[in-house]
Protein backbone atom coordinates (compact mmCIF):
# COMPACT_ATOMS: atom_id res chain seq x y z
CA UNK A 1 0.00 0.00 0.00
CA UNK A 2 1.57 3.17 -0.97
CA UNK A 3 2.38 5.74 2.26
CA UNK A 4 0.12 8.56 1.30
CA UNK A 5 -2.67 5.92 0.77
CA UNK A 6 -1.98 4.70 4.33
CA UNK A 7 -1.63 7.84 6.13
CA UNK A 8 -5.50 8.72 4.43
CA UNK A 9 -6.69 5.92 5.98
CA UNK A 10 -5.00 6.29 9.56
CA UNK A 11 -6.65 9.57 9.31
CA UNK A 12 -10.18 8.87 8.17
CA UNK A 13 -11.45 8.17 10.90
CA UNK A 14 -10.57 11.49 13.26
CA UNK A 15 -10.57 13.33 10.11
CA UNK A 16 -14.16 12.17 9.56
CA UNK A 17 -15.04 13.36 13.28
CA UNK A 18 -13.46 16.96 12.67
CA UNK A 19 -15.24 17.28 9.71
CA UNK A 20 -18.49 16.76 11.02
CA UNK A 21 -17.60 19.23 13.71
CA UNK A 22 -16.98 22.02 11.01
CA UNK A 23 -19.86 20.60 9.00
CA UNK A 24 -22.08 21.80 12.17
CA UNK A 25 -19.64 24.94 12.60
CA UNK A 26 -20.82 26.15 9.30
CA UNK A 27 -24.30 25.21 9.26
CA UNK A 28 -24.52 27.54 12.60
CA UNK A 29 -23.33 30.28 11.53
CA UNK A 30 -25.31 30.02 8.01
CA UNK A 31 -28.22 29.85 9.85
CA UNK A 32 -27.96 32.42 11.50
CA UNK A 33 -26.98 34.81 9.02
CA UNK A 34 -29.00 33.39 5.67
CA UNK A 35 -32.94 32.88 5.84
CA UNK A 36 -34.80 31.54 2.59
CA UNK A 37 -31.63 32.03 0.49
CA UNK A 38 -31.15 35.52 1.69
CA UNK A 39 -28.59 37.11 3.81
CA UNK A 40 -30.69 38.01 6.68
CA UNK A 41 -29.04 40.18 9.86
CA UNK A 42 -32.25 40.61 11.56
CA UNK A 43 -31.49 38.35 14.13
CA UNK A 44 -28.42 39.95 14.82
CA UNK A 45 -29.94 43.54 14.82
CA UNK A 46 -32.70 42.16 17.33
CA UNK A 47 -30.27 40.96 20.07
CA UNK A 48 -27.82 44.02 19.82
CA UNK A 49 -30.48 46.38 20.27
CA UNK A 50 -32.53 44.91 22.94
CA UNK A 51 -31.51 46.51 25.70
CA UNK A 52 -31.47 43.59 28.43
CA UNK A 53 -29.52 41.38 26.00
CA UNK A 54 -26.77 43.86 25.80
CA UNK A 55 -26.63 43.56 29.76
CA UNK A 56 -26.76 40.01 29.41
CA UNK A 57 -23.53 40.26 27.05
CA UNK A 58 -22.33 42.42 29.46
CA UNK A 59 -22.96 40.68 32.51
CA UNK A 60 -21.31 37.29 31.34
CA UNK A 61 -18.23 38.92 30.56
CA UNK A 62 -17.90 40.53 33.96
CA UNK A 63 -18.37 37.36 35.69
CA UNK A 64 -16.06 35.48 32.88
CA UNK A 65 -13.78 37.75 33.44
CA UNK A 66 -13.93 37.81 37.64
CA UNK A 67 -14.21 34.21 37.62
CA UNK A 68 -10.72 34.32 35.66
CA UNK A 69 -8.96 36.89 38.00
CA UNK A 70 -10.26 34.75 40.77
CA UNK A 71 -8.66 31.71 39.52
CA UNK A 72 -5.24 33.10 38.57
CA UNK A 73 -4.56 34.86 42.42
CA UNK A 74 -5.94 31.52 43.70
CA UNK A 75 -4.38 29.35 41.43
CA UNK A 76 -0.80 30.45 41.03
CA UNK A 77 -0.24 29.84 45.02
CA UNK A 78 -1.19 26.76 44.90
CA UNK A 79 0.91 25.26 41.71
CA UNK A 80 3.99 26.89 42.95
CA UNK A 81 3.08 25.55 46.71
CA UNK A 82 2.44 22.04 44.89
CA UNK A 83 5.48 22.38 42.35
CA UNK A 84 8.03 23.02 45.30
CA UNK A 85 6.13 20.53 48.08
CA UNK A 86 9.08 18.59 49.28
CA UNK A 87 6.99 15.90 50.59
CA UNK A 88 3.92 13.75 49.46
CA UNK A 89 3.06 15.58 46.17
CA UNK A 90 1.37 12.88 44.58
CA UNK A 91 -1.25 13.24 47.28
CA UNK A 92 -1.88 17.06 47.00
CA UNK A 93 -2.18 16.11 42.73
CA UNK A 94 -4.85 13.95 44.38
CA UNK A 95 -6.18 16.75 46.15
CA UNK A 96 -7.04 18.55 42.56
CA UNK A 97 -7.57 15.74 39.96
CA UNK A 98 -9.89 14.18 41.51
CA UNK A 99 -12.56 17.28 42.22
CA UNK A 100 -11.60 17.99 38.48
CA UNK A 101 -13.13 15.03 37.33
CA UNK A 102 -16.29 14.77 39.44
CA UNK A 103 -19.26 15.82 37.17
CA UNK A 104 -19.38 19.75 36.89
CA UNK A 105 -23.02 19.36 37.66
CA UNK A 106 -22.33 17.11 41.09
CA UNK A 107 -20.09 20.12 42.66
CA UNK A 108 -22.22 22.71 41.54
CA UNK A 109 -25.04 20.93 43.20
CA UNK A 110 -22.51 20.64 46.08
CA UNK A 111 -22.80 24.29 46.26
CA UNK A 112 -26.26 24.56 46.52
CA UNK A 113 -26.09 22.38 49.36
CA UNK A 114 -23.49 24.55 51.04
CA UNK A 115 -25.22 27.97 50.15
CA UNK A 116 -29.14 27.24 50.08
CA UNK A 117 -31.73 28.16 52.28
CA UNK A 118 -31.73 25.13 54.28
CA UNK A 119 -27.69 24.70 53.62
CA UNK A 120 -24.80 24.54 55.40
CA UNK A 121 -23.95 28.04 56.39
CA UNK A 122 -27.64 29.26 56.84
CA UNK A 123 -28.00 25.95 59.08
CA UNK A 124 -25.15 27.26 60.96
CA UNK A 125 -25.88 30.82 61.39
CA UNK A 126 -29.72 30.47 62.56
CA UNK A 127 -28.21 27.77 64.99
CA UNK A 128 -25.94 30.23 66.80
CA UNK A 129 -28.80 32.79 66.35
CA UNK A 130 -26.58 35.28 64.50
CA UNK A 131 -29.47 35.58 61.66
CA UNK A 132 -33.24 34.79 61.97
CA UNK A 133 -33.88 34.22 58.59
CA UNK A 134 -31.43 32.37 56.01
CA UNK A 135 -29.11 34.69 54.13
CA UNK A 136 -29.63 35.06 50.38
CA UNK A 137 -26.13 33.40 49.62
CA UNK A 138 -26.70 32.37 45.75
CA UNK A 139 -29.09 33.02 43.11
CA UNK A 140 -27.48 35.99 42.79
CA UNK A 141 -23.30 37.09 41.34
CA UNK A 142 -21.58 36.08 44.38
CA UNK A 143 -23.01 32.37 43.92
CA UNK A 144 -22.43 31.88 40.35
CA UNK A 145 -18.84 33.36 40.98
CA UNK A 146 -17.73 31.06 43.57
CA UNK A 147 -19.21 28.14 41.90
CA UNK A 148 -17.46 29.02 38.90
CA UNK A 149 -14.60 29.56 40.75
CA UNK A 150 -14.60 26.13 42.02
CA UNK A 151 -15.38 24.29 38.81
CA UNK A 152 -12.98 25.87 36.78
CA UNK A 153 -9.59 26.07 39.52
CA UNK A 154 -8.72 23.11 38.81
CA UNK A 155 -7.73 24.18 35.00
CA UNK A 156 -5.41 27.05 35.98
CA UNK A 157 -3.70 25.04 38.93
CA UNK A 158 -3.05 22.16 36.22
CA UNK A 159 -2.05 24.20 33.81
CA UNK A 160 0.49 26.35 35.85
CA UNK A 161 2.02 23.36 37.66
CA UNK A 162 2.51 21.56 34.08
CA UNK A 163 4.97 24.46 33.19
CA UNK A 164 6.27 25.52 36.56
CA UNK A 165 7.01 21.59 37.36
CA UNK A 166 10.08 22.07 34.75
CA UNK A 167 11.63 25.03 35.69
CA UNK A 168 14.10 23.81 38.12
CA UNK A 169 13.64 24.56 41.69
CA UNK A 170 18.05 25.54 41.43
CA UNK A 171 17.53 28.26 38.74
CA UNK A 172 16.10 30.80 41.89
CA UNK A 173 18.31 29.50 44.01
CA UNK A 174 20.67 30.72 41.55
CA UNK A 175 18.43 34.36 41.17
CA UNK A 176 18.83 34.67 45.11
CA UNK A 177 22.39 33.56 45.74
CA UNK A 178 23.68 35.88 43.28
CA UNK A 179 21.95 38.32 45.32
CA UNK A 180 18.08 39.15 44.05
CA UNK A 181 15.52 39.52 46.65
CA UNK A 182 12.91 36.75 46.25
CA UNK A 183 10.11 39.44 44.95
CA UNK A 184 13.13 40.22 42.08
CA UNK A 185 13.77 36.69 41.15
CA UNK A 186 9.96 35.93 41.01
CA UNK A 187 9.09 39.03 38.84
CA UNK A 188 12.75 38.12 36.85
CA UNK A 189 12.61 34.47 36.41
CA UNK A 190 9.45 32.64 37.82
CA UNK A 191 6.91 34.97 36.47
CA UNK A 192 8.17 34.90 33.00
CA UNK A 193 9.20 31.25 32.72
CA UNK A 194 5.85 30.39 33.52
CA UNK A 195 3.88 32.77 31.72
CA UNK A 196 3.28 30.05 29.09
CA UNK A 197 0.81 28.01 31.56
CA UNK A 198 -0.79 30.81 32.93
CA UNK A 199 -1.80 32.04 29.18
CA UNK A 200 -3.35 28.64 29.11
CA UNK A 201 -5.05 29.21 31.73
CA UNK A 202 -6.64 32.15 31.66
CA UNK A 203 -7.92 31.01 27.94
CA UNK A 204 -9.07 27.79 29.45
CA UNK A 205 -11.13 28.96 32.36
CA UNK A 206 -12.31 32.39 30.40
CA UNK A 207 -13.53 29.86 27.94
CA UNK A 208 -15.42 27.61 30.13
CA UNK A 209 -16.80 30.45 32.18
CA UNK A 210 -18.48 32.27 29.21
CA UNK A 211 -19.85 29.51 28.14
CA UNK A 212 -21.32 27.47 31.58
CA UNK A 213 -24.51 26.64 31.46
CA UNK A 214 -25.00 24.31 34.63
CA UNK A 215 -23.23 26.23 37.47
CA UNK A 216 -25.06 29.66 36.77
CA UNK A 217 -28.21 28.24 36.01
CA UNK A 218 -27.96 25.84 39.42
CA UNK A 219 -26.24 29.05 41.65
CA UNK A 220 -27.69 31.92 39.44
CA UNK A 221 -31.14 31.04 39.32
CA UNK A 222 -33.01 31.54 36.19
CA UNK A 223 -33.61 35.37 36.70
CA UNK A 224 -30.30 37.04 35.79
CA UNK A 225 -29.09 35.27 32.66
CA UNK A 226 -25.76 34.52 30.71
CA UNK A 227 -25.57 34.09 27.23
CA UNK A 228 -25.05 30.50 28.03
CA UNK A 229 -27.91 29.99 29.78
CA UNK A 230 -30.00 32.20 27.63
CA UNK A 231 -28.84 30.23 24.81
CA UNK A 232 -29.98 27.04 26.76
CA UNK A 233 -33.52 28.65 27.25
CA UNK A 234 -34.24 29.94 24.17
CA UNK A 235 -33.64 26.19 22.80
CA UNK A 236 -34.73 24.02 25.29
CA UNK A 237 -38.12 26.50 26.34
CA UNK A 238 -38.79 28.92 23.27
CA UNK A 239 -37.61 26.33 20.54
CA UNK A 240 -36.28 29.22 18.59
CA UNK A 241 -33.33 27.60 17.02
CA UNK A 242 -31.89 30.55 14.71
CA UNK A 243 -31.92 32.75 17.79
CA UNK A 244 -29.99 30.29 19.49
CA UNK A 245 -27.99 30.00 16.68
CA UNK A 246 -27.14 33.73 16.18
CA UNK A 247 -26.65 34.08 20.13
CA UNK A 248 -24.33 30.76 20.35
CA UNK A 249 -22.20 32.73 17.14
CA UNK A 250 -21.99 36.01 19.07
CA UNK A 251 -20.57 33.35 22.40
CA UNK A 252 -18.26 31.88 19.71
CA UNK A 253 -17.00 35.38 18.73
CA UNK A 254 -16.57 37.02 22.08
CA UNK A 255 -14.75 33.95 23.31
CA UNK A 256 -12.75 33.95 20.96
CA UNK A 257 -11.97 37.46 20.30
CA UNK A 258 -10.26 36.98 23.76
CA UNK A 259 -8.90 33.53 23.21
CA UNK A 260 -7.01 34.05 19.84
CA UNK A 261 -5.02 36.85 20.89
CA UNK A 262 -3.86 34.86 24.10
CA UNK A 263 -2.68 32.28 22.09
CA UNK A 264 -1.15 34.27 19.65
CA UNK A 265 0.72 36.09 22.73
CA UNK A 266 1.77 32.61 24.15
CA UNK A 267 3.38 31.35 21.35
CA UNK A 268 5.23 34.57 20.95
CA UNK A 269 6.50 34.07 24.67
CA UNK A 270 7.13 30.56 23.98
CA UNK A 271 9.28 31.50 21.00
CA UNK A 272 11.15 34.25 22.85
CA UNK A 273 11.64 32.01 26.14
CA UNK A 274 13.28 29.39 23.82
CA UNK A 275 15.19 31.53 21.82
CA UNK A 276 17.05 33.35 25.38
CA UNK A 277 17.53 29.55 26.02
CA UNK A 278 19.47 28.71 23.32
CA UNK A 279 21.90 32.06 23.63
CA UNK B 1 3.55 32.45 54.03
CA UNK B 2 0.64 33.41 51.92
CA UNK B 3 1.28 31.13 49.28
CA UNK B 4 1.39 28.70 51.62
CA UNK B 5 -2.01 29.81 53.28
CA UNK B 6 -3.46 30.00 49.92
CA UNK B 7 -2.51 26.93 48.84
CA UNK B 8 -3.92 25.15 51.93
CA UNK B 9 -6.98 26.90 51.49
CA UNK B 10 -7.89 26.06 47.97
CA UNK B 11 -6.72 22.52 48.91
CA UNK B 12 -9.24 21.74 51.23
CA UNK B 13 -12.00 23.90 49.29
CA UNK B 14 -11.66 22.20 46.30
CA UNK B 15 -13.14 18.42 47.35
CA UNK B 16 -15.54 20.57 49.87
CA UNK B 17 -18.78 20.88 47.80
CA UNK B 18 -18.31 16.89 46.91
CA UNK B 19 -17.52 15.44 50.46
CA UNK B 20 -20.71 17.76 51.47
CA UNK B 21 -23.06 16.10 48.55
CA UNK B 22 -21.67 12.49 49.74
CA UNK B 23 -22.35 13.22 53.55
CA UNK B 24 -25.72 14.52 52.78
CA UNK B 25 -27.19 11.42 50.63
CA UNK B 26 -27.32 9.81 54.28
CA UNK B 27 -29.97 11.95 55.42
CA UNK B 28 -33.30 10.10 56.69
CA UNK B 29 -35.14 12.91 55.99
CA UNK B 30 -37.69 13.96 52.66
CA UNK B 31 -36.32 17.36 51.71
CA UNK B 32 -32.44 17.75 51.60
CA UNK B 33 -30.66 19.88 54.23
CA UNK B 34 -27.01 20.13 55.73
CA UNK B 35 -26.38 18.72 58.40
CA UNK B 36 -28.53 15.74 58.03
CA UNK B 37 -31.73 14.79 60.39
CA UNK B 38 -30.61 11.00 61.24
CA UNK B 39 -28.69 8.39 59.33
CA UNK B 40 -30.22 6.26 56.89
CA UNK B 41 -29.59 4.32 53.28
CA UNK B 42 -33.48 4.53 52.46
CA UNK B 43 -32.11 7.08 49.11
CA UNK B 44 -29.82 4.63 48.19
CA UNK B 45 -32.38 2.19 48.20
CA UNK B 46 -34.70 4.63 46.21
CA UNK B 47 -32.09 4.83 43.75
CA UNK B 48 -31.41 1.34 43.53
CA UNK B 49 -34.64 0.23 43.35
CA UNK B 50 -35.57 2.75 39.99
CA UNK B 51 -36.01 1.10 37.29
CA UNK B 52 -35.42 4.44 35.48
CA UNK B 53 -32.23 5.85 37.19
CA UNK B 54 -30.94 2.32 36.18
CA UNK B 55 -31.80 2.55 33.04
CA UNK B 56 -30.24 5.81 32.61
CA UNK B 57 -27.13 4.55 34.41
CA UNK B 58 -27.11 1.75 31.68
CA UNK B 59 -27.11 4.45 28.92
CA UNK B 60 -23.99 6.26 30.15
CA UNK B 61 -21.77 3.82 31.25
CA UNK B 62 -22.68 2.17 27.39
CA UNK B 63 -22.18 5.75 25.76
CA UNK B 64 -18.76 6.69 27.69
CA UNK B 65 -17.71 2.99 26.58
CA UNK B 66 -17.89 3.24 23.11
CA UNK B 67 -17.57 6.84 22.94
CA UNK B 68 -13.93 6.30 24.81
CA UNK B 69 -13.34 3.22 22.60
CA UNK B 70 -14.11 4.80 18.86
CA UNK B 71 -12.21 7.85 19.83
CA UNK B 72 -8.78 5.95 21.45
CA UNK B 73 -9.03 3.73 18.09
CA UNK B 74 -9.42 7.21 16.11
CA UNK B 75 -6.29 9.05 18.26
CA UNK B 76 -4.20 6.14 17.66
CA UNK B 77 -4.56 5.80 13.97
CA UNK B 78 -4.11 9.68 13.83
CA UNK B 79 -1.59 9.47 16.19
CA UNK B 80 0.27 6.53 14.19
CA UNK B 81 0.31 8.47 10.76
CA UNK B 82 1.58 11.84 12.62
CA UNK B 83 4.44 10.04 14.27
CA UNK B 84 5.29 6.88 12.58
CA UNK B 85 4.71 8.32 9.25
CA UNK B 86 5.91 11.63 10.11
CA UNK B 87 3.72 13.07 8.13
CA UNK B 88 3.50 16.62 6.51
CA UNK B 89 1.58 19.06 8.28
CA UNK B 90 1.53 16.56 11.35
CA UNK B 91 1.38 19.28 13.79
CA UNK B 92 -1.04 21.53 11.78
CA UNK B 93 -2.72 17.98 12.09
CA UNK B 94 -2.52 18.26 15.94
CA UNK B 95 -3.61 21.37 16.22
CA UNK B 96 -7.18 21.00 14.52
CA UNK B 97 -8.00 17.62 16.38
CA UNK B 98 -7.61 19.54 19.68
CA UNK B 99 -9.95 22.61 18.24
CA UNK B 100 -12.91 20.77 20.59
CA UNK B 101 -11.10 22.54 23.51
CA UNK B 102 -11.31 26.11 22.46
CA UNK B 103 -15.07 26.60 21.73
CA UNK B 104 -17.53 27.69 24.80
CA UNK B 105 -19.68 24.45 25.63
CA UNK B 106 -22.99 25.96 25.00
CA UNK B 107 -21.76 26.90 21.61
CA UNK B 108 -20.77 23.49 20.92
CA UNK B 109 -24.00 22.41 22.27
CA UNK B 110 -25.77 24.38 19.39
CA UNK B 111 -23.50 23.48 16.72
CA UNK B 112 -24.03 19.78 17.59
CA UNK B 113 -27.93 20.51 17.66
CA UNK B 114 -27.43 22.04 13.54
CA UNK B 115 -25.14 18.91 12.92
CA UNK B 116 -27.71 15.74 14.67
CA UNK B 117 -30.75 17.63 13.11
CA UNK B 118 -28.97 17.60 9.74
CA UNK B 119 -28.39 13.79 10.22
CA UNK B 120 -31.51 12.89 11.87
CA UNK B 121 -29.97 11.53 14.94
CA UNK B 122 -31.20 14.52 17.26
CA UNK B 123 -32.25 12.74 20.30
CA UNK B 124 -31.14 9.42 19.31
CA UNK B 125 -27.78 7.36 21.01
CA UNK B 126 -25.94 6.70 17.81
CA UNK B 127 -25.86 10.85 17.83
CA UNK B 128 -24.63 11.22 21.06
CA UNK B 129 -21.68 8.37 20.47
CA UNK B 130 -20.68 10.48 17.52
CA UNK B 131 -20.73 13.82 19.54
CA UNK B 132 -19.02 12.69 22.57
CA UNK B 133 -15.92 10.91 20.50
CA UNK B 134 -15.31 14.70 19.30
CA UNK B 135 -15.47 16.32 22.04
CA UNK B 136 -12.83 13.26 23.70
CA UNK B 137 -11.13 13.30 20.67
CA UNK B 138 -8.97 15.92 22.31
CA UNK B 139 -8.08 14.26 25.94
CA UNK B 140 -7.76 10.54 23.84
CA UNK B 141 -5.14 12.01 21.47
CA UNK B 142 -2.83 13.06 23.77
CA UNK B 143 -2.06 9.63 25.98
CA UNK B 144 -1.58 7.82 23.57
CA UNK B 145 0.86 9.96 21.06
CA UNK B 146 3.30 10.67 24.15
CA UNK B 147 3.35 6.57 24.45
CA UNK B 148 4.40 6.29 20.75
CA UNK B 149 6.82 9.00 20.70
CA UNK B 150 8.29 7.05 24.09
CA UNK B 151 8.16 3.69 22.23
CA UNK B 152 11.18 2.84 20.31
CA UNK B 153 10.58 2.18 16.74
CA UNK B 154 13.85 0.01 16.54
CA UNK B 155 11.97 -2.69 18.14
CA UNK B 156 9.38 -2.98 15.22
CA UNK B 157 12.26 -3.02 13.03
CA UNK B 158 13.89 -5.98 14.34
CA UNK B 159 11.06 -7.44 14.51
CA UNK B 160 10.32 -7.22 11.11
CA UNK B 161 14.25 -7.92 10.02
CA UNK B 162 13.25 -11.28 12.56
CA UNK B 163 10.86 -12.34 9.94
CA UNK B 164 7.45 -10.99 11.47
CA UNK B 165 4.82 -9.98 9.32
CA UNK B 166 3.13 -6.86 9.69
CA UNK B 167 0.22 -7.65 11.46
CA UNK B 168 2.41 -9.82 13.65
CA UNK B 169 4.81 -7.28 14.82
CA UNK B 170 2.36 -4.68 15.63
CA UNK B 171 0.42 -7.47 17.92
CA UNK B 172 3.23 -8.15 19.60
CA UNK B 173 5.91 -5.46 19.60
CA UNK B 174 3.77 -2.00 18.66
CA UNK B 175 1.02 -2.76 20.72
CA UNK B 176 2.10 -3.57 24.10
CA UNK B 177 4.84 -0.57 24.10
CA UNK B 178 1.97 1.68 23.94
CA UNK B 179 -0.20 0.12 26.29
CA UNK B 180 -0.51 2.19 28.80
CA UNK B 181 -0.84 5.29 26.42
CA UNK B 182 -4.24 3.37 25.51
CA UNK B 183 -5.41 2.78 28.72
CA UNK B 184 -4.88 6.42 29.83
CA UNK B 185 -6.91 7.35 26.41
CA UNK B 186 -9.58 5.00 27.50
CA UNK B 187 -9.81 5.61 31.10
CA UNK B 188 -9.84 9.47 30.73
CA UNK B 189 -12.21 9.97 27.72
CA UNK B 190 -14.58 7.57 29.81
CA UNK B 191 -14.40 9.71 32.64
CA UNK B 192 -14.82 13.08 29.90
CA UNK B 193 -17.84 11.38 28.50
CA UNK B 194 -19.71 9.47 31.54
CA UNK B 195 -19.34 13.17 33.53
CA UNK B 196 -20.40 15.50 30.33
CA UNK B 197 -23.17 17.41 30.81
CA UNK B 198 -23.21 21.12 29.40
CA UNK B 199 -23.36 19.78 25.33
CA UNK B 200 -25.05 16.35 25.80
CA UNK B 201 -28.44 18.51 27.64
CA UNK B 202 -28.81 20.07 23.87
CA UNK B 203 -28.86 17.07 22.28
CA UNK B 204 -31.11 14.39 25.14
CA UNK B 205 -34.96 12.99 24.06
CA UNK B 206 -37.86 11.01 25.26
CA UNK B 207 -36.08 7.73 23.66
CA UNK B 208 -32.16 8.51 25.23
CA UNK B 209 -31.01 10.57 28.39
CA UNK B 210 -27.67 10.50 30.32
CA UNK B 211 -27.36 10.06 34.52
CA UNK B 212 -25.55 14.05 34.74
CA UNK B 213 -28.15 15.38 32.67
CA UNK B 214 -30.78 13.34 34.60
CA UNK B 215 -29.37 14.93 38.01
CA UNK B 216 -29.23 17.87 36.21
CA UNK B 217 -32.92 18.40 35.77
CA UNK B 218 -33.95 16.67 38.96
CA UNK B 219 -31.82 19.28 40.97
CA UNK B 220 -33.87 21.96 38.43
CA UNK B 221 -36.73 20.57 39.54
CA UNK B 222 -36.72 19.35 43.25
CA UNK B 223 -35.01 19.23 45.91
CA UNK B 224 -35.38 15.13 46.55
CA UNK B 225 -32.36 13.66 48.55
CA UNK B 226 -32.27 10.85 45.77
CA UNK B 227 -30.31 13.35 43.78
CA UNK B 228 -27.87 13.69 46.41
CA UNK B 229 -26.96 9.26 46.48
CA UNK B 230 -27.40 9.10 42.56
CA UNK B 231 -24.45 12.19 42.81
CA UNK B 232 -22.43 9.86 45.38
CA UNK B 233 -22.54 7.17 43.30
CA UNK B 234 -20.99 9.92 40.30
CA UNK B 235 -18.56 10.32 42.80
CA UNK B 236 -17.53 6.40 43.79
CA UNK B 237 -16.99 5.81 39.93
CA UNK B 238 -14.90 8.76 39.42
CA UNK B 239 -13.03 7.77 42.20
CA UNK B 240 -12.37 4.11 41.70
CA UNK B 241 -11.34 5.89 37.67
CA UNK B 242 -9.18 7.76 38.85
CA UNK B 243 -7.62 4.90 41.60
CA UNK B 244 -7.05 2.97 38.13
CA UNK B 245 -5.35 5.96 36.36
CA UNK B 246 -3.22 6.70 39.47
CA UNK B 247 -2.04 2.84 38.86
CA UNK B 248 -1.58 2.51 35.41
CA UNK B 249 0.06 5.43 34.28
CA UNK B 250 0.67 7.80 38.09
CA UNK B 251 -1.19 10.33 38.71
CA UNK B 252 1.45 13.21 37.62
CA UNK B 253 0.58 12.67 33.87
CA UNK B 254 -2.05 15.39 34.15
CA UNK B 255 0.57 17.86 34.69
CA UNK B 256 3.24 16.85 32.64
CA UNK B 257 3.86 18.23 29.63
CA UNK B 258 5.48 16.66 26.28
Amino acid sequence: MPRSLRIALLLAPSGLLMCVFLYGLIRLIGSSLVTDGQIDLSYYEAIFSRADYVAMLGRTLRIAAMTTFFCLLLGFPTAYYVARYRGNRNFLLLMIIFPWLVSIVVRSYGWVVILGPRGLINGFLTWTGLIERPAKLMYNDFGVILGLVHVLLPFMIIAILSVLMQIPRNLEEASMSLGGRPSYSFRTVLLPLSLPGVLTGITLVYLMATGAIVTPLLLGGLGDTMLGTEIFQEVMHFFDYPKAAALATVLLITALAVVLPIQILERWVARRLSDGGSQ
Amino acid sequence: MTTRAIAIAVLLFLPLPIVIVVLSSFTSAGYLSFPIKGVSLRWYAEFLGSADWLKVLGTSALLALIGALVSTAASFAAAWAVVRHEMRFGTTYETILLTPLIFPHAAIGVIMIVTLSGLGWLGTFTGLILVHCILTIPYAYRPVVAALRKADPALEEAAASLGARPWRTFWLVSLPAVRPGLVTSLLFSFIISFDEVTVTMFLVGPFVMTLPVQVFSEVLESASPIIAAVSAALVLFTSLMVFVLDKVIGIQFFVERD
